[in-house]
């Protein structure tokens, strides 16, 4: 073990040698590919050299007899791996699964308990969509409890994705008059609610702004974030005219026993300081064919959801039976979240 | 022309090209593109509806623990949740073997159901015989006297909320058991509201957000 890694770093050296006028000779003429090509060789040489550095000066240093050295050594290649990953985007299968191991060993080392992180994929011929009915609302905000405990969210700032706008009647839909945070008996009198979240917009102009690519929309309609890539400028938060998205001004922090470890990569994982995040249809649930959090609280019914690729689903009856409309259509946004009335 | 002009020529048409196509893009730079290229989100779902015949997720796992039957009116087809083998005492002959009024002893006041008050439309409409049958306790009446299972008390609901039956069908009434993915299994209207005292109750929220209000001040 120990003479294998000392000589790692040199074997990986040899190979990136061996490798590279290999590759040159292959990619002769293609212009794209043989950048691209090149970019890939020299970030894969590069990871090889380091882990392998690193698993080397692990070993050297503790000189091969402690039995500890072997977990340091893997730990540090563990935070290598991480701290180089790319984005969860443009990874392969393989890499996507690795990745999520990672984060479930490193959570392990960290506190001793065991987690679930899922890389599962959209399904083709599945398209997310959510109704909401105006006239169900009562304000209880159950739902937004849900999410805060199904979406593991920082409890110190009482971050929530889902705010409910109680709004007075006869005055239109004024949601600089609403207030979403009133504590009352609920519903008010003259009053009726209106939840806004995320909408997972089909032409999203938080995934236009985003300089880094670190949000995107998924084939299934889901607009994501992966946390580790976004650098947290908040053009999103700028770009979002329907206030979808939170940041997070400090370290999230969840009590252990609150922890949801039923996690996703692009969904519920714990973020970090600095990171923007939002619901996200609950990706953990929704992808295994469950509602989200806020459908299933929702004591009224207020809250449909479900596959608008499917003729017979709910959602559908409900767009092509009730009277909807979206919020701000004339932006070209195409939320797909619509408002119906009874 | 030698080959190292060919070459040279070649690399030209290709980096002029690849400028082009970085300036298109960047100009669009729409996420998705090659997928969609409908106007709005429903053109899509009229497009891609049918693509796909089946999705291999299913709500099943979900609901594996429900006895189901059907609802089926020839426009819907779903399930929703078996009532009877979940009521305690029932079926209710066990105890009214005879007919109402020859059981009851009004001088001794109520016997069972005492806590049962009926808040349900008004007393000149409803009472309790308007949905029990006083010689059929194990089912439950129409309003043109034809009897009705308890698991299908949605068809004795419906003779007066048509509008809710109606959008509950469809699906814009109502909640979901366990999942959104196929087979659908509805809850029923007994599953929410307590078919004696239907309304929701006002309550307080379940939360109030203390940040909010330190930083909205």
């Amino acid at each position: 073990m120990c003479k294998e890694n000392n000589h790692s770093p040199l074997q990986n050296r040899e190979a990136k040698d061996a490798d590279l006028p290999l590759e040159a000779a292959q990619t002769e003429v293609d212009g794209f590919d043989q950048v691209f090509d090149m970019q890939m060789n020299r970030r894969s040489a590069f990871k090889r050299i380091t882990a392998g550095l690193v698993a080397g000066i692990g070993a050297a240093a503790t000189s091969c007899s402690v039995a500890g050295s072997e977990k340091s050594a893997e730990k540090a290649q563990m935070e290598w791996e991480e701290y180089f990953k790319g984005n969860y985007k443009v990874m392969t299968e393989e890499e996507k699964k690795a990745t999520v191991k990672r984060i479930e060993k490193s959570y392990e080392q960290r506190s001793g308990n065991s987690l679930s992180v899922s890389s599962k994929e959209a399904t083709p011929g599945v398209l997310f969509g959510y109704a909401f009915n105006i006239s169900k609302c009562q304000g209880y905000m159950d739902c937004i409890n849900a999410c805060v405990e199904e979406n593991n969210q920082d409890r110190s700032t009482q971050m929530q994705y889902i705010r409910i706008h109680e709004i007075e009647k006869g005055h239109g839909i004024n949601f600089e008059k609403a207030d979403d945070n009133y504590y009352h008996e609920v519903p008010a009198k003259n009053h009726f609610y209106m939840g806004t979240q995320c909408f997972h917009c089909e032409n999203p102009p938080c995934v236009e702004v985003c300089p880094v690519q670190a949000t995107w929309k998924e084939e299934d309609g889901i607009v994501v974030i992966d946390y580790d890539w976004c650098i947290g400028c908040r053009y999103c938060m700028a770009a979002c005219p329907y206030d979808g998205r939170r940041f997070n001004w400090q370290t999230p922090e969840i009590k252990e026993s609150e922890v949801n470890k039923n996690q996703h990569y692009l969904g519920n994982r714990l973020r970090k300081k600095g990171v923007m995040e939002k619901c996200t249809f609950c990706i953990q649930r929704s992808r295994n064919g469950k509602n989200p959090a806020c459908v299933e609280a929702c004591p009224t019914g207020a809250r449909i959801f479900g596959n608008l690729l499917d003729p017979t689903s709910e959602i559908r009856w409900v767009l092509e039976n009730k009277k909807v409309f979206r919020l701000k259509e004339d932006l070209g946004t195409e939320p797909k979240f619509w408002y119906y009335m009874d | 022309m030698t080959k190292g002009n060919n070459k040279m020529l070649k690399t030209c048409i290709y980096s002029a090209f690849a400028i082009l196509f970085t300036l298109v893009v960047s100009c669009q730079h729409k996420e998705g593109d090659a997928h969609s290229h409908h106007h709005g989100v429903m053109d899509k779902i009229e497009a891609e509806t049918g693509k796909v015949d089946s999705i291999p997720i299913s709500s099943d796992y979900l609901n594996e623990h429900i006895k189901k039957i059907v609802v089926d009116d020839g426009e819907h087809h779903f399930l929703i949740p078996e009532r009877e083998s979940h009521m305690t005492s029932f079926p209710c002959s066990k105890c009214h073997t005879d007919d109402l009024d020859k059981i009851q002893e009004p001088e001794k006041g109520k016997k069972a159901h005492w806590d049962i008050k009926l808040q349900h439309a008004d007393i000149s409409i409803m009472n309790c015989t308007t949905c029990h049958s006083a010689h059929n306790m194990d089912k439950l009446r129409t309003i043109t006297n034809e009897t009705i299972d308890l698991n299908e008390s949605y068809k004795l609901c419906g003779q007066c909320h048509s509008g809710q039956l109606k959008d509950w069908k469809g699906g814009g009434h109502g909640k979901r058991e366990g999942g959104w993915a196929p087979p659908r299994v509805s809850k029923t209207c007994t599953n929410c509201h307590n078919p004696h005292s239907p309304g929701f109750e006002p309550r307080w929220p379940s939360r109030l957000n203390t940040q909010k209000i330190i930083e909205r001040k």
